[in-house]
């Protein structure tokens, strides 16, 4: 007999994700995606200014601003086929970057580790045995005996309060946690920790950005960087040094904790490569342009279709004609009139709600498509895609972490491994490794830009009267991010933006074919259904952002989730 | 040593009420000068990103939209008891929901929270994609004004009012000209 379980925070937040799984014999046996409102904001920028248009899209969404602004600004340079200085590429790289570590680092520690740390084992941690294993796999130097005795503390005083603060809700005690005291301990230690280091990589989008949590320094053809060397208050010596260093210790946290714990949670779960993989069709788009054409870019893109790695077909621009005529968007179970998939430049977003029916439609979310198949976005696919091309940055951190796993899982972690849950954390934190490697340079090429006496920084925008089409992609943090755009006589006609969240938490097709999030919780056992940990691993594995949320406070502590099992 | 304080706007600019909170720090920072040690600053909706912002402070004042039994455009004020008191939410589903008293747990675990956390909250009426504040809303602002200023006051910080200029919203529906426009020439549509 088969149990339905919903998971489902409901009020307070009005646009957001909810699962349901159907359990048979203690593994799921479908399962189904949606988002629960109707958000339209695409609607609001037609006949705007498109120079404007970054200023709003910006908002779609509050913690995943930079990209929807970046995105923007791309597609209507794109449109008007409009070069952007190289100086103007590698401030926007830049900022690009340190908002991606930022919000990994915060994904593993603050959004997903928890699925895996058992805080309540922590109290029984050996201190010093912890940081001696710790020794053993990083030269970190915040891993001492009283470092971690001192965050061990912590949590025996909040466990000790008798209220678990913001530990209240965890799945304690959980059959499927499995880490030792001390791991346990280590993980926590650098859940404080990685506080710090994600801060100072927003730090660095706010120097170039001039604001955080929204950028400033956008304009449609560049940035409005002021660059003077000798300025302290444009983008000039003292900055640039302070922005390297920022980047520099932001690396090191990455290098010696963030990848090594990845890989050290990962080696003691090892069932967790086998788990969860879905959807295996994957796509990337090139991002970080070297040059002001944008030619060439140090992150590759393409597709991976049925996770033939061999095959994946590359993408040579970000702009390539494949990936505009291959996008459409199916609405046969999502809460939108339409009979057939439209591409986004001809998407329509007239709602017909009609309540929740898994057999029909059931979602706010469209289901993008490519060339009519579902697939997976994110680190993931970055990852792969870059593995397939040989991409040298990607193979370096991919051989590490695969090499670290298999070391202390005495077992050969080969890429293979990486179409499941684990795959996913995996291919966070290898991208955040190569990221930080890639900052690094696209600084260098800035200062060594600037020094040869270039201080270009934008291009002047021109519409033509008639009409032009442009779409802007960014690889952002959860995956490809696209933003379509129309512009008739300088104004918007129409706005789409497909969104990584979108690919990923899709409802099913015309076909019937899961989406991603809904593939990849078939078959995963559960050990208790009424604590379905292994759903939530999952889920968080893809770093899912519904946002674009309504942030209205409730103070009535209404329930504001929660988990039905039928 | 002066206290550290951020005064932070909560809420999307996109969606009608929830945006009292970026629209009361637009009337700020239009409307008075602060001192170095108070940063002002449109948070948006930053979920758990909100953590980066309460590191180093003292004090902590917020706007945001909230959903109560009071009529739209009442001004309530919560203060960190009231916010904690129901503690953070039961599952962690999507991990960038609405997060304020997570924020505030985890950045207190860090031990680098404020030691004074004032909310102050508008009951909204409608959240509707760009239609913009009510009246309600729209009327509660000055009040809102206020109770940050009092609140500054009761901080020990001091501030000093600008010449009125009348603050218009660049999201607002009828805005016009904002500060992105004027950063470039206007370009004039040319013939293909």
């Amino acid at each position: 007999m088969s149990r339905t379980i919903t998971i489902d925070p409901i009020t307070r937040i009005e646009g957001h994700l909810r699962i349901d799984v159907e359990v048979e014999n203690y593994a799921v046996s479908n399962a189904w995606a949606s988002c629960t409102m109707w958000r339209g904001i695409e609607t609001i920028l037609r006949g705007r200014d498109p120079r404007d248009a970054w200023m709003f899209t910006q908002r779609f969404c509050g913690v995943c601003t930079t990209v929807h602004a970046m995105a923007s600004v791309r597609a209507v340079e794109d449109a008007l086929k409009l070069p952007i200085p190289a100086n103007a590429q590698y401030i926007r790289n830049l900022i690009l970057i340190a908002h991606a570590l930022h919000d990994h680092i915060v994904h593993f520690y603050q959004l997903s580790a928890l699925d895996w740390v058992d805080i309540l084992e922590i109290p029984k941690a050996d201190p010093a045995a912890a940081s001696k294993l710790a020794e053993s796999l990083s030269p970190w130097t915040r891993n001492s005996r009283n470092e971690l005795k001192a965050a061990q503390d912590k949590v025996k005083a909040v466990a000790a309060s008798g209220q678990l603060g913001i530990f209240q809700n965890g799945y304690w005690g959980h059959p499927a946690m499995r880490l030792s005291p001390e791991v346990n301990l280590l993980a926590f230690a650098h859940y404080v920790q990685a506080l710090e280091y994600q801060r100072k990589a927003l730090q660095v989008v706010g120097m170039l950005g001039s604001k955080t949590p929204h950028i400033q320094n956008l304009v449609v053809g560049g940035v409005a960087n002021a660059i003077d060397l000798d300025n302290q208050s444009a983008l000039g010596i003292d900055k640039l040094e302070q922005i390297r260093v920022l980047l520099a210790e932001v690396s090191d946290f990455i290098n010696q904790v963030y990848l090594i714990d990845v890989c050290a949670v990962a080696a003691m779960y090892p069932e967790w490569f086998k788990i969860g993989s879905g959807v295996t069709n994957y796509l990337a788009v090139p991002d970080l342009p070297l040059d002001s054409n944008a030619g060439a870019y140090d992150l590759p893109g393409g597709v991976i279709m049925r996770g033939d790695i061999a095959g994946m077909q590359p993408f040579k621009t970000a702009s390539d004609p494949v990936f505009r005529e291959s996008v459409t968007e199916d609405v046969t179970h999502a809460y939108y009139q339409g009979e057939k998939p439209l591409r986004p430049w001809e998407g329509e977003t007239e709602p017909q709600f009609t309540g929740w029916d898994g057999e029909k439609k059931y979602s706010w979310v469209k289901s993008p498509r490519y060339k009519g198949q579902p697939m997976q976005v994110g680190p993931l696919a970055q990852v792969l895609v870059g593995y397939a091309q040989g991409h040298p940055p990607t193979k370096k951190y991919a051989n590490l972490a695969l090499g670290q796993v298999s070391a202390i899982a005495k077992v050969n972690a080969t890429p293979a491994l990486m179409h499941s849950t684990l795959g996913r954390h995996a291919a966070r934190a290898i991208r955040a490794a190569m990221l930080a490697e890639l900052a690094d340079k696209h600084w260098q090429l800035l200062v060594d830009n600037i020094a040869k006496g270039d201080l270009t920084v934008h291009n002047q925008p021109v519409f033509p009267f008639g009409e032009v089409e442009g779409v802007g992609t960014h690889e952002a943090p959860r995956g490809t991010l696209s933003h379509w755009i129309v512009i008739k006589g300088g104004k918007i006609a129409n706005y789409q933006a497909v969104v990584p969240s979108t690919w990923n938490a899709s409802p099913r097709d015309e076909s019937g074919a899961h989406g991603p999030y809904e593939a990849s919780l078939l078959h995963t056992p559960l050990a208790r259904p009424e604590e379905p940990l292994e759903v939530l691993r999952t889920v968080h594995s893809f770093d899912p952002c519904m946002a674009c949320a309504c942030h209205t406070f409730d103070p009535s502590g209404r329930q504001i989730a929660r988990v039905k099992v039928l | 040593m002066k206290k550290k304080v951020t005064i932070g706007g909560i809420g999307s600019v996109l969606l009608g009420d929830d945006a009292i909170g970026p629209y009361v720090v637009g009337m700020l920072e239009s409307g008075y000068r602060f001192d170095e040690n108070v940063t002002v600053s449109d948070l948006g909706t930053p979920g758990l990103d909100l953590v980066a912002h309460l590191s180093g402070i003292d004090a902590l004042i917020l706007i945001d939209s909230v959903k109560n039994d009071a009529p739209p455009g009442t001004v309530t004020l919560y203060r960190k008891e009231d916010i904690l008191r129901h503690g953070p939410a039961p599952v962690r589903m999507d991990p960038h929901s609405p997060a304020l008293s997570e924020s505030l747990l985890i950045a207190e675990l860090a031990g680098e929270g404020p030691q004074e956390i004032l909310l102050i909250g508008i009951t909204g009426e409608q959240f509707e994609v760009g239609a913009g504040l009510s009246a309600a809303a729209e009327q509660a602002t000055t009040q809102a004004v206020a109770q940050v200023l009092t609140e500054l006051d009761h901080l020990g910080i001091s501030y000093s009012k600008l010449r009125k200029t009348p603050y218009s919203a660049w999201w607002n529906p009828m805005a016009e000209a904002h500060p992105v426009s004027d950063r470039i020439a206007i370009a004039t549509p040319v013939q293909p």
